[in-house]
């Protein structure tokens, strides 16, 4: 058996697999529909210190290989998740990754304080990247002064815990937004956050969703992801020795080793979960089948290993 | 060189050749677990048309929990996916295999769709689907045979209280299979039940008629029917509505009467209304856009009243859901 664990900024992980934030709730949702174990991490929904109820409905709409989502950060607020969630996180036996969101730099510091001590958690994933709240982070994370600022400030409040920043591809230029995040103290990088977009019903004129715009997901933005993955990795991950959680549109095994090839250290699974919540186990044995065949002894032999 | 690509559930061995057979890697009864809930492999046994535009499907689908009426799955509508780790490749030791590419296992439309259980008789689950879109599109194509599989069993079923001597179940278009489904139940349950059918006409009723105007499904399961139409081209010309209030006038114990209802939000509106002014019991079975159906994406909001400040909070379709006590739901 090839060795599937990956070392992401001094956390050991089994296997490269997580959920990506949002697409997976806090885990007991899941336990019914697959052994979450056959993760190597799981990552939560964003959490923000007050809770947010989010937009209006419609909140979600299918598109070709896609869908849109406007959830607005939905969730239930710092308070709820240590006394409800966390209990919760702690028998899945595996490491936590909290992804936090905020509107200024002291609500993120405020969670981020709030989760030093907490033992399950490993790492925050700093959302600044989520395109569905008009105050969400978005503006630090297009916007390469603010993102090293939000990233050093959070870094200082981090404690023990790693911290991983979550990019935009709603960017011009998504290596200078890397570039600043790594700047600003991060341990790792995650992306691609969804693309902006917009579904019309022809018939009432009108958007679909009530946001007006949500955020695209799934097969039809991998292309996309695998580029951006790759471009980052060559210009700033790598160089800076810093490792790459890859998302967008992982859906199968074939796409988690594009992501591995394109440099990817983690691999995180959102709207195929909603399809196939044991697609992560397909996606596993697949890669071990590949290293097989390959000759290779351990996942990172292929990392980042594009020709 | 051969590799064989097993099964990561059941671990059964295979035979050679290219290996697509996706009912390998769900629940079928050689790997029987005991989960509540999860990814079911299904056969088409029967699809044929109840109407214009309705449907009756059959899936056969070992191993699938217990279900109650009320409840729905998540179906799969579109041709089975072929998993990666399951295919066996052939090769020589000079000329690996060359792997032919993601687009195997897609599929389009990508997400499941949320159908209610009309019925279920064993392992077989039955599911009449109106076609609307590309996904009950495809469905309509299925033939005996197709494989797909079967997210579920999802969501709150219909409570049947016990202090309920009377049931009267209101479905208005395709919120008529579950109604289906329910007066299985409160037959079992020894409820006296009716059942009051709308459709917008004759041809988009998914019900049989015998010589006396009854619906010969809801005969089978122990209900007196009563079929409207808005044009009034089958049973009686008009809304639901109408008998829905002649049968609560008749109550004599409007507290041991229940009224259950799926279809139209504008008719469930009204039958909340006209349920909980005559003092009887009202539960609704709402529908909203769905991504995942198991409660994580938070996609399916419905306003529900509660003692906060407000007065309502959001709950999830999907998963508080999705039926509802009428008076909770805060109408738009
Ligand atoms: C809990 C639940 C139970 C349901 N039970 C049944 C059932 O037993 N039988 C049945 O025929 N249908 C049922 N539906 C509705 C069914 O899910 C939709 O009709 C189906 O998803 C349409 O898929 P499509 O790909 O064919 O259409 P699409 O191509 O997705 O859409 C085609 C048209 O249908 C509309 N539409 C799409 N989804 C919905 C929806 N959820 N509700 C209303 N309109 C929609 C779209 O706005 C569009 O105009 C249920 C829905 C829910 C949420
Ligand atoms: C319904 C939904 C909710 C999401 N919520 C969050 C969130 O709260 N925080 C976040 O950082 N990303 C969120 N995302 C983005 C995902 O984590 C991920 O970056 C994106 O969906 C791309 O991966 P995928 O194509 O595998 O879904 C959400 C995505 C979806 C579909
Ligand atoms: S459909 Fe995803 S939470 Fe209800």
């Amino acid at each position: 058996m090839p060795d599937l664990s990956v070392n992401i900024a001094g956390i050991e992980l089994a296997n490269p697999l997580m959920t990506a934030s949002g697409t997976c709730g806090y885990a007991n949702e899941y336990a019914d529909f697959v052994d979450l174990r056959t993760l190597g991490a799981f990552v939560t929904k964003s959490i923000s210190v007050a809770p947010r109820e989010g937009n209006p409905y419609p909140r979600v709409v299918e598109t070709r290989s896609g869908m849109l989502n406007a959830i607005g950060l939905a969730n239930v607020g710092l308070e709820r998740f240590l006394d409800e969630k966390i209990p919760l996180l702690e028998e899945l036996n595996l490491p936590v990754f909290v992804n936090i969101a905020g509107t200024n730099i002291d609500d993120y510091v405020q969670v981020t304080e709030a989760l030093a001590n907490v033992d399950v958690v490993k790492a925050l994933e700093l959302n600044i990247s989520c395109p569905n709240v008009k105050a969400g982070g978005i503006q630090f994370g297009t916007d390469p002064a603010s993102a090293t600022e939000i990233t050093r400030a959070v870094k200082a409040a981090c404690g023990k815990n790693k911290l991983i920043v979550k990019l935009s591809p709603n960017v011009t230029d998504i290596t200078a937004i890397a570039a600043a995040a790594v700047e600003g103290g991060a341990d790792a990088l995650s992306l691609i956050n969804t693309l902006t977009a917009m579904v019309v019903d022809v018939e009432t004129r009108k958007p679909v969703l009530a946001n007006r715009t949500g955020g695209l997901s799934g097969p039809a933005i991998k292309p996309v992801a695998v580029h951006m993955v790759h471009r980052v990795y060559t210009q700033v991950a790598k160089p800076a020795g810093i490792p790459i959680i890859g998302m967008g549109g992982i859906q199968t095994g074939r796409d988690a080793l594009e992501f591995l090839l394109a440099g990817a250290t983690g691999l995180a699974i959102g709207t195929a979960l909603f399809v196939d919540p044991a697609c992560i186990v397909e996606i596993r044995d697949t890669i071990n089948e590949y290293l097989t065949r390959h000759g290779c002894t351990s996942i990172n032999e292929i990392i980042g290993a594009l020709e | 060189m051969m590799l064989l690509l097993c099964c990561h559930f059941c671990g059964a061995g295979f035979q050679p050749a290219l290996f697509f057979c996706a009912a390998m890697l769900y629940n079928v009864p050689m790997c029987t677990t005991d989960k509540t809930r999860g990814v079911f492999a299904a056969t088409v046994l029967e699809n044929r048309p109840l109407c214009d535009e309705h449907y009756l499907i059959r899936l056969q689908t070992p191993g699938f929990p217990a279900t109650e009426a009320g409840q729905f799955v998540q179906l799969q509508c579109r041709p089975n996916a072929i998993p990666d780790a399951i295919r066996v490749v052939d090769w020589t030791d000079d000329a690996p295999p060359k792997l032919t590419g993601g687009e195997i296992a897609d599929g389009e439309p990508l997400l499941r769709r949320p159908l209610s259980l009309a019925g279920r008789d064993g392992d077989i689950l039955d599911i009449i689907y109106r076609v609307v879109g590309r996904g009950t599109g495809w469905l309509q194509r299925a033939a005996a045979g197709t494989e797909l599989t079967i997210l579920g069993p999802l969501g709150a079923p219909f409570p049947i209280p016990d202090t309920i001597s009377q049931a009267i179940l209101v479905g208005g278009g395709v919120g008529i299979p579950p109604m289906l489904y329910l007066a299985k139940a409160l037959n079992a349950a020894g409820v006296q039940t009716t059942a009051i059918c709308g459709a917008r006409t004759a041809g988009l009723m998914p019900l049989a008629t015998d010589d006396s105007g009854q619906s010969v499904e809801f005969s089978a399961r122990g209900a007196h029917s009563i079929l409207c139409t808005d044009d009034g081209t089958l049973g009686r010309g008009g809304l639901v509505t109408e008998p829905l209030a002649e049968l609560l006038a008749a109550a004599d114990d409007p507290a041991a009467v229940a009224v259950y209802s799926c279809g139209p939000e504008i008719m469930m509106k009204y039958v909340g209304l006209a349920t909980t002014d005559a003092g009887a019991q009202c539960f609704l079975s709402l529908e909203r856009s769905m991504a995942c159906g198991m409660g994580t994406c938070q996609g399916c909001i419905v306003k529900i009243k509660d003692d906060s400040e407000r007065g309502w909070n959001y709950k999830l379709c999907c998963s508080d859901g999705p039926v509802f006590p009428a008076e909770s739901i805060l109408w738009e």
